[in-house]
């Protein structure tokens, strides 16, 4: 990860733009760039996922002592650290069975709603295709059970899976993928009492208790056989479409951003459709009539659109200048166009460090499409205005107010959706949101320019931000080989 | 390798171990010579009053009334009499000329009055040989040594440039010093077991002790030879390959040369072999040769004209160098050799100004560096072995070469700085390499330098001490100031503050005719006039994306140089920096362009982080500005009705903030 093409590595090197709350850098990321040093492996004993980046890189033999020790250190450390003995507990493995054709019929509400009247997510049941036989740690966040079936219906209770989330398991070495060789009902007969208790109870115990035979050291390859990764590939991704499978960049992706510590969950449809343009609310008398109003102020043909005259200050000048229509961004959707294929939003991202299960969590906080980058290019008008509309209104941060602030209001956007551009495997993450510059006039304050003013940079501490311009690539040697 | 043998050369011939330290002594005659800026003692007046109209066009505010002040209001009234009596000229009171200049496709403002004003009221335009602002002239006048010259921005640009340079050797250079540190402690601290060390794989480690019996007897032989240098050639390829000590910082891998092929035939080399220091300060490693070219000239001048004074002192520090070839282990030769010819670093400024006043100072400085008391006359043999050492003479394959660009044999490096202007010699002709070589030493030529960075501030100050007589008033401003049409047509559509010429006829251009004009300029080749035009003319595009942001009080120019449509300044260049870029996304959403199958130009994603990349190693934001493009008809029926005014209000501008998004950061 430390080689993970990360933003600009001047960028890295520097406090970022101030007044940018979203991208002031703390020290810890800051050094997140960083090479990794392994001689701090051996300080730490416990290793977690967050690996140690610090240190300087050499990039060449200086010949000391000094070094060749270092060097020789960090690879020692890196074979112990390699040299682990990973083991597979019980309690983070799981058996899993592919059932590709059980909820193809199934039809879902789209907003299933609770006993307790909460609604659900979507469930995507009828792309569940993988059966888990108890549950385990590495299996927590993922999977459904899905509710609203009769009691005799074998399998009850039991959470299904999403391919992306099947495959990401069997990817880890958490799951172990099976074929079933006998029959749903064979497997998980339906009578067999309340099943969820058993497993509470005997989830370290035996994963498999509820398979017939098994008391009587029946082989239990009669049941099934264990597929292969290649195996669970092949079928579990599929194209864009079918039902049960997943397309290879979607599963990339999921399979980046689980690795990265987000909760990842699949949009429901209902968001796709979202983007319906409301009717205009009805103008009221004044507006009427100051439409009217301006409409007699057409501009000249061939300008100029400030006629000669006498001016008192320079917003009746800049207005005059304002023929092209501007946006402004509402909290209504207002693109008339709808989503299309590949920009549409795909998942529902949430941050890490937030209190999240997968039946409740708050409102996600990024939007995500995903898009190849051979099949697809740089959304045009219609895309780009159908997917950012199908993300909620999400206006800057009202206390950045002021020109201070200016570039960071402007940046953020009033609506912003993720998509990332899958090139060959290669994840690229790209943030697109809905800009307003014409919520931002400057001229307004150019009246106040004729009295001398303190500073030149508009108020804002600019010139230590951009100080590390000249510094391009920091320690430059260092850094030209990213 | 090159260095690392002639390091253990030094300490083999027992030279004391301090005697790495040396060139960092020896440096601060040029790096502690800090370029002084150019800045006048006059009052500069501040930009925000230079620059305090946004567009040319003036306002007059009435002064603020407060109720609790009464004598507000009197002035309130006093302003509004006077007004009325005497009333201000309507605004825009001046109309500035512009011409219509069909080669370049721009327009050109002739009058330096109406140039300050496009410039300096609104950031209009550009000069042709300047970044943006037309400040030819001034850093004309200031080259030549006149004292109204002000600083100008390319100059501070140069400076802070030279100064980050400079901060970035002086950091590489104490990082070489501490692992220098390094070495020389390990090595004492292996001092004891020195014989074992002979068969230590790590050489460099041995190689500093002085004691070391196998390659101190290697060495000597290296050290003991004489001065003629193409003899030494051989042995001291051989003992670089059995090296005693690997290429280790940047530095001495610069100084490596490409193939072991260079080493051999080119004999020359040798003179950077045998420095018997490696260059570690910053200026020591500018003024390193690039080139073999760079070396030889110098020689050669000097056997033509060894008696002309001012010939003996340039080629001074040559001559110092040459004890060293010698044989003389310490001092920083190659800098004093490539120094004096003429690199116009500090060290150079300090020659020059010392052949005006004091010949001798800089000869005993470098002597003092060398630890030597080499004499002026001995230069002329010791020259000569030199010149007799490189064969090539004028065309010399050199072993590393960088940036120089050649024109002729005669001219031998001509590396111009960015901030030079075309100019010839006085009779119009290139000058040959004595010429120049004089002209280096007189200080009024611009050096076929290095291209080593130059503090200009330095050549700029130097420059007046030897050169008084230069006669301003003589120069003609050869910059021309150019409005892009996008501009060109704002000022004339928007405000009417320019009018348009034709060229030929000198007859002002209506607007509707230099519409018509500059959409068919936009297409290449350009399309005669009356040809179908079309409402995506890249024109009419880049327009309304130039008028939005204008008329929103942005100050867009062209971006080029950032690879995109336009940047956004927010209140100009001379403020701040730019904090948006912006491409502009032509877009045909209207179902008349589905209906002809119109194929809209497609950007690729790659495109795209292309894009993003170089735009954020300069710190800018990327803006996709979608531009909606209307229906011919539409267009065509709003140009009938409204003309352009009308027409403008049919396209839709959305802008949308594209950022990468870092999925490690974002946790």
């Amino acid at each position: 990860m430390s080689l993970d093409d990360d933003d600009t590595p001047t960028a890295s090197l520097m406090p970022g733009p101030s007044a940018d709350g979203e991208e002031a850098l703390t020290a810890d990321e800051v050094l997140e760039d960083e090479t990794q040093d392994f001689r701090l492996f051996t300080k730490n004993a416990h290793i977690s996922a967050q690996t140690i980046r610090k240190g300087e890189k050499d990039f060449e033999s200086h010949g000391t002592r000094a070094q060749e020790n270092a060097l020789e250190q960090s690879r020692q450390t890196m074979t112990e650290v390699l040299s682990y003995t990973r083991v597979h507990s019980k309690q983070n493995w799981v058996r899993a069975w592919y059932f590709p054709d059980w909820w193809a019929d199934w039809r879902e509400e789209e907003h299933e709603v609770a006993k307790d009247g909460e609604k659900k997510p979507f469930a995507h049941v009828s792309d569940r295709v993988v059966l888990l036989e108890g549950s385990s740690i590495a299996s927590m966040n993922l999977g459904r059970a899905v509710t609203g079936q009769p009691k005799d219906k074998p399998g009850r209770g039991l959470d299904w899976l999403l391919p992306e989330e099947a495959l990401y398991l069997v990817e880890r070495g958490s799951l172990d993928l099976w074929w079933p060789a006998r029959s749903m009902e064979e497997l998980f007969p339906a009578a067999t009492a309340p099943l969820k208790q058993d497993e509470a109870e005997s989830e370290s115990v035996a994963p498999s208790a509820e398979i017939p035979g098994e008391d009587d050291e029946v082989d239990e390859y009669e049941n099934g056989f264990p597929l292969s990764l290649q195996a669970a590939y092949s079928l579990l991704i599929g194209n864009d479409g079918d039902r049960g499978k997943i397309s290879l960049q979607k599963f990339q992706v999921f399979s980046n951003l689980k690795r990265a510590g987000y909760n990842v969950l699949r949009a429901p449809p209902t968001d796709r459709h979202l983007a319906i343009s409301q009717p205009q609310p009805p103008k009221s008398l004044w507006q009427w009539l100051s439409s009217l109003l301006s409409l007699q102020h057409k501009p000249q043909p061939y300008g100029p659109l400030v006629q000669p005259g006498l001016y008192r200050s320079y917003i009746p000048i800049y207005q005059k200048m304002a023929i092209i229509p501007r946006h402004k961004p509402s909290p209504e959707p207002s693109s008339p166009f709808e989503m299309d294929e590949p920009f549409a939003i795909h998942y529902y991202v949430w941050k890490a460090a937030q209190k999240w299960s997968k039946l409740r969590h708050p409102a996600p906080d990024f939007r995500l499409a995903v898009v190849d980058a051979q099949d697809s290019d740089v959304p045009t008008f219609e895309q780009v205005t159908a997917l950012v509309d199908a993300t909620p209104h999400n206006p800057a941060n009202p206390e950045w107010k002021g020109p201070g602030r200016l570039y960071a209001r402007l940046k953020h956007g009033h609506r912003h959706v993720l998509i990332a551009v899958v090139d060959h495997g290669v994840i690229n993450y790209m943030r697109f949101a809905e800009g307003a510059f014409g919520e931002e006039v400057l001229y307004e304050r150019f009246d106040a320019r004729g009295a001398p003013r303190g500073g030149k940079g508009g108020g804002r501490g600019r010139g230590n931000g951009r100080g590390g311009r000249g510094g391009r690539g920091g320690r430059g040697r260092g850094r030209r080989g990213r | 390798m090159a260095e690392t043998t002639t390091i253990t050369a030094a300490s083999a011939n027992g030279a004391p171990p301090d005697a790495t330290d040396k060139p960092v002594t020896a440096l601060p005659p040029a790096a502690t010579q800090q370029p002084t800026p150019p800045t006048s003692n006059r009052p500069r007046t501040p930009f925000h009053q230079i620059h305090a109209l946004p567009i040319p066009i003036r306002t007059f505010p009435l002064p603020t009334f407060f109720p609790n002040n009464p004598i507000s209001l009197v002035h309130l009234v006093w302003a509004w009499v006077r007004q009325v009596v005497s009333s201000p000229a309507a605004e825009p009171s001046t109309v500035h000329i512009g011409v219509w200049d069909p080669a370049t496709g721009s327009v050109h403002v002739n009058d330096p009055k109406s140039i300050r004003v496009l410039w300096e009221q609104g950031f209009f335009g550009k000069g042709t040989l300047s970044r943006s602002e037309p400040n030819w002239m001034k850093r004309e006048l200031g080259r030549r040594g006149a004292s109204q010259a002000g600083n100008v921005s390319e100059e501070r640009t140069e400076a802070r440039r030279e100064e980050r340079r400079m901060a970035k050797w002086e950091r590489a250079k104490t990082e070489l010093e501490a692992i220098e540190q390094q070495r020389l402690e390990e090595a004492r601290l292996h001092d004891a077991p020195s014989a074992e060390v002979a068969d230590e794989p790590q050489p460099m480690e041995g190689a500093q002790v002085p004691e070391q019996v196998q390659l101190a007897a290697e060495l000597q032989e290296v050290t003991e030879e004489p001065a003629h240098v193409a003899p030494v050639n051989r042995p001291v390829v051989v003992s670089t390959i059995e090296g005693a000590r690997p290429p280790t910082g940047p530095t001495e891998l610069l100084a490596l040369p490409n193939s072991l092929l260079d080493l051999i035939q080119d004999p020359s080399t040798t003179c950077i072999l045998e420095n018997p220091k490696p260059p570690v300060g910053p200026a020591a490693l500018l003024a390193l040769p690039n080139s073999q070219a760079d070396l030889t000239p110098n020689t050669a001048s000097t056997t033509e004209t060894p008696q002309d004074d001012k010939t003996v002192l340039n080629q001074a520090p040559v001559d110092v160098s040459l004890p060293a070839v010698n044989g003389l282990p310490n001092g920083v030769l190659v800098n004093g050799h490539t120094r004096s010819n003429g690199t116009p670093k500090h060290g150079v400024v300090m020659t020059t100004e010392a052949s005006a006043s004091e010949p001798s100072t800089f000869i005993s400085m470098m002597a003092q560096v060398n630890g030597t008391t080499p004499s002026v006359p001995s230069s002329l043999p010791s020259s000569e072995s030199i010149s007799v050492s490189t064969p090539q003479g004028n065309g010399p394959q050199p072993p590393k070469r960088r940036k120089s660009v050649r024109f002729s044999p005669d001219v031998e490096s001509t590396t111009f700085q960015h901030h030079d202007p075309p100019r010839l010699s006085p009779d119009g002709l290139p000058k040959s390499t004595a010429e120049v070589m004089n002209g280096n030493v007189n200080g009024s030529v611009p050096l076929p330098s290095l291209p080593s960075p130059e503090p200009t501030p330095n050549t700029v100050v130097a420059t007046p001490v030897l050169e008084a007589a230069v006669n301003i008033t003589e120069i003609p401003n050869k910059e021309q100031f150019q409005l892009a049409p996008e501009e060109a047509f704002f000022l004339v559509f928007a405000m009417e503050v320019l009018s348009i010429v034709d060229p030929v006829t000198l007859a002002p251009i209506p607007t509707d005719k230099l519409l018509t004009l500059f959409r068919a300029q936009s297409h290449f080749p350009p399309q005669q006039v009356g040809f179908s035009l079309q409402p995506q003319d890249a024109f009419l595009v880049n327009y309304a994306v130039y008028h939005h942001f204008r008329s929103l009080g942005w100050v867009p120019r062209h971006g080029i140089k950032f690879g995109v449509d336009w940047i956004l300044y927010q209140r100009g260049p001379v403020f701040d920096h730019s904090e948006f870029g912006i491409m502009i996304m032509p877009s045909f959403s209207d179902k008349h362009w589905k209906e002809t199958k119109f194929e809209a130009p497609r950007r690729s994603w790659s495109w795209l982080m292309g894009v993003n990349r170089v735009l954020s190693h300069v710190l800018k934001a990327l803006v996709l500005v979608y531009v909606d493009v209307p229906s011919p008809a539409t267009f065509d029926e709003a140009m009938c009705q409204g003309g352009i005014a009308a027409a403008l209000e049919k396209y839709t501008i959305r802008e949308v903030m594209v950022r990468r998004f870092s999925v490690n950061r974002n946790r």
